[in-house]
């Protein structure tokens, strides 16, 4: 088989990236975001490039290191990276440094309404809408993830012990409660109605709250580290990598305890790596660890296609544009593929 | 943890304050030639450090829910390990700087424990900075540098010019008490060939085959108090597998607090092949090494260091393993 698709590598190719487009940058890809049409791409090198109808962009020199997060403030990017600078990006490549922490690195970064936040160590720096300086939120440990709800007016911390729910009051005060489960947890996402918040823990398992009664419980029996997971379709499922299959939790009703989750293999039994949500379907993205991509319809497991074939390098990226047309992957080897969703025919 | 090319080495640089760890650090980043180190420092700010690529870290020793009573690990250096990993530009060894009164089994354990960071880095080797003229005292005072002691493949004992030859074999003489695989070097300013202390691999299970001769001593004073010591046995007879594991795993279960490290060559009835683990604490890596080689004896070597190993009938265990 090897042997076969190094001597035509052609025909081992999908529908998808014979249409698309192939990069192969050699840099390893760390982190996208998705920003209306044009999707954002943070690399091993420190550089960000945008990505548009199937364009690349010069590369913008924005960390020295490694982008170690990125998230979006409207049409703007924002990194977090290995130099300890925290950085807004604006779609042609002007760089403006919103703080810089040395050699301490800026390991999460987001943003609501014009509120941008970073995580420093155990700080979350946020700065309101047209204010300069910035509000300090302390934690007792480093920071392993941060997230705001759907409106704003919370942010979940997650740290080791559990999770800190700071909350804003009308007047723009914040004030802190503990979700407490021990154990260091890591990235942190409500659900898209709010109702629930799941943290991935160093441990290869989740935990999530019920946040109404806050009841809270685990996910397990992942063979590693749950690194990449998301809601879909209106948070009727919670699709996670870790396992050999995309593992897609019911949180729809009162959530998943005692419930099972909905398990989908693929080819190769290799790990997934990534999941991407498909936009307000109820259907997903996954990428596995030899770089392969399918897309597959959570509730009808027959429905699966695969996107990408393997390149030998785990997919650390996936990011779908606003308008639904067009998918970019991107892998710890630097390949990046740019196609279209859709066939001509299917527009 | 496995063995491929693709793993980083890295070297852990323990000791307490004062006794050189910065120098070295210094040393072995000016005489680099060419290559490519991550140094991670835990207490920077207080010399500088000549590298671009210094890392500031907090000590966040953390418990793993996996039911290990002693199993902590570095949450900070999972993160770092792991973001230092996407780097485009490879890296040829990452130097980790602990502070003066770290314990250094977090450190090691996190090699065993996170899988992340077990695919991708490898620890390398424990060096120890001791300072001639203070470690006596020190060890006496604190249990932390018993332990930094404990740890260490390599004793950099360092400030050699300040004391006389008597005081310098005491100060040995307590080292290798405590450890008696630890590799000592003698150095006045922390000067050291970088052979000596970087790329030791000493955490492979290969490598304790080469260091067979430091298991060759038996030799140990029953103490009582808290002091770390060793306790190295031989037996010519075959060990029988079951019984062994038996007796070694309820060990490390319910001693493994106590017992900072292990390591052993081991000869089983109906085996071919020697087996080699090494421990810290309760976590173990062992495998299979090959056969025995030709025309040499066969026999099980075994070495503990840690506290209150008197008490734990060890002679005996290790008796009762042997096949009938």
């Amino acid at each position: 088989m090897k042997a076969d698709s190094n001597k035509f590598p052609e025909l081992n190719k999908t529908k998808f990236e014979n249409r698309g487009k192939e990069f192969k940058l050699g840099i390893p890809v760390t982190n996208a975001i998705t920003i209306g049409n044009s999707i954002a791409v943070g690399f091993g090198d420190g550089t960000v490039r945008i990505f548009r109808s199937g364009q690349i962009s010069e590369p913008i020199k924005a960390h020295s290191g490694v982008v170690l997060s990125i998230s979006k403030d409207g049409e703007d990017i924002l990194t977090g990276g290995d130099d300890g600078r925290f950085l807004k990006i604006s779609l042609d490549g002007e760089i403006k440094e919103i703080a810089n922490f040395g050699s301490r690195w800026v390991d999460h970064v987001t943003a609501y309404n014009g509120s941008l936040v970073c995580t420093c160590g155990n700080i979350v720096y946020l700065w309101m809408p047209n204010k300069k300086e910035p509000k300090l939120l302390e934690h007792e440990s480093t920071i392993g993830g941060v997230a705001f709800d759907s409106k704003g007016r919370r942010l979940a911390v997650s740290r080791y012990g559990g999770v800190t729910l700071w909350k804003k009051d009308y007047s723009n005060k914040w004030s802190s409660s503990n979700l407490i489960w021990k154990g260091s947890h890591n990235k942190v996402i409500f659900s898209t109605d709010d109702r629930f918040l799941v943290t991935s823990m160093q441990e290869n398992q989740l935990h999530f709250w019920r946040l109404k009664d806050k009841t809270d419980s685990f996910m397990s029996g992942y063979g590693a580290k749950v690194k990449s997971f998301a809601f879909v379709y209106d948070s009727k499922f919670l699709v996670t990598s870790g396992s050999n299959e995309a593992i897609c939790w019911p949180f729809d009703g009162n959530g998943p305890e005692g419930r099972k989750p909905i398990c989908l293999p693929y080819v190769g039994n290799k790990l997934v790596t990534f999941v991407e949500p498909f936009p307000n379907e109820n259907a997903i993205f996954t990428g596995l660890s030899d770089g392969s991509v399918f897309l597959s319809e959570i509730e009808k497991s027959t429905n699966t296609i695969i996107i990408r074939s393997f390149t030998e390098s785990e997919v650390t990226t996936i990011a779908v544009t606003e308008d639904c047309s067009s998918i970019l992957i991107g892998d710890i080897g630097g390949n990046i593929l740019w196609t279209s969703i859709w066939d001509e025919e299917e527009k | 943890m496995g063995e491929t090319n693709k793993q980083v080495p890295v070297t852990v640089l323990t000791g307490f304050l004062g006794a050189g760890k910065t120098t070295l650090l210094n040393r072995i980043l000016t005489e680099q030639h060419g290559k490519k180190y991550a140094v991670i420092v835990n207490e920077f700010g207080e010399q500088g450090i000549d590298n671009d690529l210094v890392v500031d870290a907090d000590e966040e020793v953390f418990e793993m829910n996996n039911g290990c009573i002693c199993c902590t690990v570095r949450g900070d250096l999972i993160r770092i390990l792991s973001g230092l990993m996407k780097r485009a530009d490879k890296l040829d060894a990452i130097i980790v700087e602990t502070t003066g009164l770290a314990d250094p089994a977090p450190v090691a354990q996190t090699f065993f424990v996170d899988q992340d960071v077990a695919d991708r880095t490898k620890l390398d080797a424990i060096v120890t900075v001791a300072d001639a003229v203070h470690l006596s005292t020190q060890l006496s005072d604190h249990h932390e540098a018993e332990e930094q002691v404990a740890f260490a493949d390599v004793v950099l004992l360092n400030k050699i010019d300040l004391v006389d030859e008597s005081r310098l074999d005491a100060v040995k003489e307590r080292i290798k008490k405590i450890n008696p695989f630890a590799k000592i070097i003698h150095t006045t300013k922390c000067g050291v060939s970088l052979s000596e202390i970087l790329n030791l691999d000493a955490f492979n299970l290969k490598r304790i085959l080469d260091t067979e001769p430091d298991f060759l001593t038996s030799d140990h004073d029953h103490e009582h108090d808290d002091d770390v010591t060793s306790l190295s046995f031989v037996s010519d007879t075959p060990l029988d597998m079951e019984k062994f594991q038996d007796w070694f795993s309820k060990l490390l279960q319910t001693k493994g607090q106590d017992i900072l490290r292990t390591k052993g060559i081991l000869d089983f009835t109906g085996e071919n092949d020697r087996y080699v683990f090494q421990g810290v604490h309760m976590l173990m890596d062992a495998s299979p090494m090959g056969k025995w080689p030709e025309g040499k004896e066969r026999n099980s070597r075994l070495v503990f260091i840690g506290r209150n190993l008197e008490s734990m009938n060890l002679k005996e265990g290790f008796e009762n393993c042997k096949s009938a």
